[in-house]
């Protein structure tokens, strides 16, 4: 038995009995963790990792069985009583989860949810608990920490609200802690500063760390080695260098090759994708989970499978990532041809815009004054940290919201009003597409029904069996046969509603599509492949795209020019490459160096953001972001809004820094 | 500070409330059929008798203007007088009755309150399991059962039977209530026997919700012990839709037993109310729903400020920093 590993996971296999049949969760996982070694376990939805995780906690559902042994130095967890785990977890092993507001009780004070860890697992006086519990806030850098444990949870924002579980959880010096999605539901900037704070904490703390994530790029710079899971099973696990380099299974490489990133823009390369989606796993499905979509399978895959060591501490179950017996097409990104583009007027223009909403009887500034113009033809992309007004904006623009002040113009037509007061022609010429299809599709309709609609209500086609026709091309369009005529939303896949929800914008020809987080709902390997067919679909109609991500490398992707948005209003505006590349808006400059990267040996300047946006319902004199900028000049960024600054054609900065001079 | 705007707010609401039913209770009773005039005077009455006492009553003047007199001796205190127990000063009788319904209910609220919050944590935190499907089953077949037949089986069980406790709940002449607190027993029990399914069955959902949540797992895998988990984690959220599911009914508590009062002959607002009823006494009809309202209104009112206490994302505004 070796001393230093911490925890030993040996075949673990977990099934849930369903109404559906027994559905197999994790089969066979075997890993070791080192004392002080961080693992990053990499998985789509359904992969099984967070079952994972609550299995080394010994927390399962009551419909799971599980089999197998987790040796925790050297005991197995799974055969302890819950009141054993009581004094486990917690205490040497502690956990921090995906949303960290949902995770805080609601009703009681941080102070009290910190306190109480350490009055249970080192029977602490309240008084010296409540001394511990703001040490260890200050030694994650929180000031005020005695004011922060008189708050409730919901007064201090999501990155605040993670650095308190964060700060829970270490309260016990725990040896292994288990971080599930820690940063997905937070800001970019924001998951940065935490990613950085768990290196250091893993350093100071001695610890191990299982940090699990669907993103490469945030298990990148947190992990020592990477296993990759896919429906139930490691599928390949080794150090993060030689798995992106040079990886042995066809998943791994297919994942990290689906993935937009730095470099990689819609004029040059296609995105590759996987086909198919991960379908859930009965127990009597055995062999490669992978089979049905790899593209690099054979008759004798069967047969050869199994998680077996190549190399040193690096294991996989398929070694015919790079097999050269089956024709490669996914080696490098395609080249694409360009399509030439036709610029003829603008397809949006907004003149002044403000939209203010009321909240207790104060004014908040969603949208503080724009000022921008969009050709036709063209994808505009808008990022910013969440409240920056992006999704407020494509509201107005597609009538949801009326504007407070302002105009909106398509195509030289007035549409600064809600839908309600729109033509029929200015309604169907702008479409919007929601972050999550599962919800804005009604799921009652079936997807005839759906897509039919507008065409009856917008295109005034009143024949049943012609609009059939169009449905029918317009879903081969979006690579969905006709068999999808009759089904329901609910009875898709998360890529195949998207692709409904594509197919009912698309079949009304539109001028304009407001896209608001078209792909954040969805998987990786999904993800690519809608966002090939937007990217196909658009340069086919030749409609204009506003395309809003919190997702840069996305936006950097798909977009012709880029907006940046701080608090309401513009900072920087232009050409793709030209908001990609210096100068920056300093805001620019830390968004982009906030973004993790896919491939390990890639560091980035480290620019970082603390704090939150300034309250928007406060009037602000000065710059918005002079009080988080790294390139403050001095009083006049407080004192004076920076008006745009032109550099070339379109590309605008509102920074005080190049009005300087 | 925005906490206590909320409540001043409401306030004026309540008010506001008050007013309109005011107008609209002197409305309804106003189309109820009959003549206050013949009720009072008889049978025998003569055309010229009926005549003079409607001008002496002032029952020959427009709506509004009778409306406005009575609304306006609301004001200053003064609820009028019965017409049926001649010249007796309704504000004599009423609030004595008042007293009684409000130490009957609050008698059966500290009855079932306890008892199926208890019962409803308890299930729901064993959901599915055998004690759950016992008291979830008990809780049904009790909410279906109507107030006057539990009443007459606890009549049957402990007062014929047992003969622990007085068949019906009046107070002898003389005598006052706190020296009869026993005839509050059968009474609460009967609204109790009503009031636990609905209120043990929404604590139980709520509870398996609340168990259900993210932050319930977080305490758990904190390493707490369970029961302390329930109570200090779970319970406190898990009030919140049964505080409300009692303040809604807390009107109905204090005013609206007219069955149980009348079954145990209690003499409290409800029993008032229905003999009103039966004697067509106008005012007093109208003094007695006028204040079940202001009860309801009132009862709200407390839900909501002990809703917004227990709730902090309620009680403090968002966004301090």
């Amino acid at each position: 038995m070796n001393h230093n590993i911490i925890l030993d996971v040996q075949g673990l296999s977990v099934n849930y009995q369903t109404y559906y049949g027994t559905v197999s969760a994790l089969r066979d996982v075997t890993f070791k963790l080192k004392e002080k070694q961080s693992l990053g376990i990499i998985g789509e939805s359904g992969s099984g990792k967070s079952t994972l995780a609550f299995s080394i906690m010994n927390y399962l559902a009551s419909n799971g069985s599980t089999d197998g042994n987790i040796l925790y130095q050297g005991e197995n967890i799974l055969e302890k009583s819950e009141r054993e785990m009581v004094g486990l977890r917690g205490n040497k092993i502690a956990m921090v989860y995906q949303n960290p507001y949902s995770s805080l009780n609601p009703s009681l004070t941080i102070g009290k949810q910190l306190d109480e860890v350490t009055i249970f697992h080192r029977n602490l006086s309240k008084k010296d608990a409540r001394k511990e519990s703001v040490a260890i806030l200050k030694d994650l850098y929180l000031g005020d920490a005695e004011g922060l444990v008189k708050r409730f949870p919901h007064q201090i924002s999501g990155g605040m609200q993670q650095r308190i579980c964060i700060a829970m959880a270490l309260l016990c010096r725990p040896d292994l802690m288990i971080l599930d999605e820690p940063t997905t539901a937070l800001d970019v900037t924001t998951e940065a500063v935490i990613l950085d704070l768990i290196n250091d904490l893993k350093k100071r703390y001695q610890m191990s760390m299982i940090y699990i994530s669907h993103d490469m790029g945030v298990v990148n710079k947190v992990s020592d080695n990477i296993a990759v899971m896919y429906r139930g099973e490691v599928v390949e696990y080794g150090d993060k260098k030689s798995m992106f380099h040079k990886p042995e299974h066809p998943y791994t490489r297919a994942l990290i090759n689906c993935i937009p990133r730095s470099g990689i823009v819609k004029e040059e390369y296609r995105l590759n994708t996987i086909p198919g989606y991960v379908r859930k796993r009965s127990i009597d499905e055995g062999g490669c989970p992978f089979l049905d979509r790899c593209g690099k399978r054979v008759e004798n895959c069967e047969s050869r499978y199994g998680l077996r060591e190549i190399a040193e501490d690096h294991f996989t179950a398929c070694d015919r990532a790079f097999a050269k017996d089956v024709a490669d097409d996914s080696l490098i990104p395609k080249k694409v041809d360009v399509i030439e583009k036709t610029e003829d007027g603008e397809a949006l223009n907004i003149v002044n815009l403000y939209k203010t909403f009321n909240s207790r009887g104060k004014k908040v500034r969603a949208v503080d004054g724009l000022n921008f113009s969009l050709k036709k033809n063209n994808v505009l992309g808008i990022v910013g940290e969440s409240g920056c007004g992006k999704s407020t904006l494509g509201y107005t623009v597609t009538g949801l919201l009326k504007p407070s002040k302002g105009k909106i113009y398509f195509d030289g037509t007035d549409i600064s009003m809600t839908w309600k007061r729109r033509s029929p022609e200015v309604l169907k010429e702008i479409q919007l597409i929601f972050q999550n299809p599962g919800r804005s599709l009604n799921p009652s309709f079936t997807i005839e029904q759906i897509i039919g609609r507008p065409m009856k209500r917008l295109l005034g086609i009143k024949s049943k069996t012609e609009r059939r026709e169009r449905i029918i091309e317009i879903l081969k369009q979006v690579d969905l046969g006709k068999e999808y005529l009759k089904r329901k939303a609910t009875q898709l896949s998360g890529g195949e509603m998207q692709r409904v929800a594509v197919a009912r914008a698309f079949v009304l020809s539109p001028g304009l599509i407001v896209c608001d987080e078209p792909t954040s709902a969805l998987d990786v390997s999904v993800q690519s492949s809608v966002l090939n067919l937007l990217t196909d679909l658009q340069q086919r109609s030749g409609a204009s795209y506003i395309f809003i991500s919190h997702d840069l490398n996305v936006v950097n992707y798909i977009s012709d020019y880029i907006m940046v948005m701080y608090l309401g209003r513009i900072v920087e505006f232009g050409k793709r490459d030209e908001v990609t590349s210096p100068p920056y808006h300093p805001y620019t400059e830390a968004l982009l160096s906030a973004v993790p990267d896919v491939d390990p040996a890639l560091t980035k300047g480290a620019v970082r953001l603390e704090g939150a946006p300034p309250n928007p319902t406060k009037k602000i004199k000065g710059c918005p972001f002079a009080g988080r900028c790294h390139k403050k000049i001095g009083e006049i960024c407080e004192n004076v809004t920076p008006e745009p600054v032109g550099f070339g054609e379109i590309h605008s900065i509102a920074c005080h820094l190049y009005s300087a001079d | 500070m925005f906490f206590i705007r909320r409540f001043i707010v409401r306030l004026g609401s309540m008010v506001a409330t008050l007013a309109v039913m005011s107008f609209l209770i002197f409305f309804l009773v106003e189309l109820m059929p009959g003549d206050v005039a013949q009720m009072v005077l008889g049978q025998n009455s003569t055309p010229e008798g009926l005549a003079s006492l409607r001008e002496s009553m002032g029952l020959n003047d427009p709506f509004l203007v009778r409306y406005w007199r009575w609304f306006s001796g609301l004001l200053q205190g003064d609820l009028g007088e019965s017409l049926y127990m001649r010249g007796v000063a309704i504000n004599s009788i009423l609030w004595r009755k008042v007293g009684h319904s409000l130490v009957l209910a609050i008698t059966a609220l500290l009855f079932y309150v306890p008892l199926s919050i208890f019962f409803g944590v308890v299930a729901g935190v064993r959901a599915g399991k055998l004690s759950d499907q016992i008291i979830s089953f008990f809780g049904l077949a009790t909410m279906a059962l109507p107030e006057f037949v539990s009443g007459v089986l606890f009549i049957t069980l402990f007062s014929v039977k047992l003969k622990i406790l007085p068949i019906t709940s009046v107070i002898p002449i003389g005598e006052s209530l706190w020296g009869n607190l026993n005839i509050l027993i059968l009474p609460a029990l009967s609204i109790t026997i009503v009031m636990f399914g609905y209120v043990s069955r929404m604590q139980r959902s709520s509870m398996i919700q609340v168990m259900d949540s993210d932050y319930v797992r977080a305490a758990t895998l904190k390493g707490l012990p369970r029961r302390y988990v329930i109570f200090r984690h779970a319970l406190k959220n898990a009030l919140l839709p049964t505080i409300t599911i009692i303040g809604m009914n807390m009107g109905w508590l204090f005013g609206g037993l007219i069955v149980v009062e009348t079954l145990f002959g209690f003499p409290g607002l409800g029993s008032l109310t229905m003999s009103a009823i039966k004697t067509r006494d106008v005012p007093l009809i109208e003094a007695c729903v006028l204040f079940i309202t202001f009860i309801f209104v009132v009862s709200t009112l407390i839900t909501d400020t002990l809703y917004g206490v227990l709730n902090p994302r309620v009680r403090l505004a968002k966004g301090v920093d």
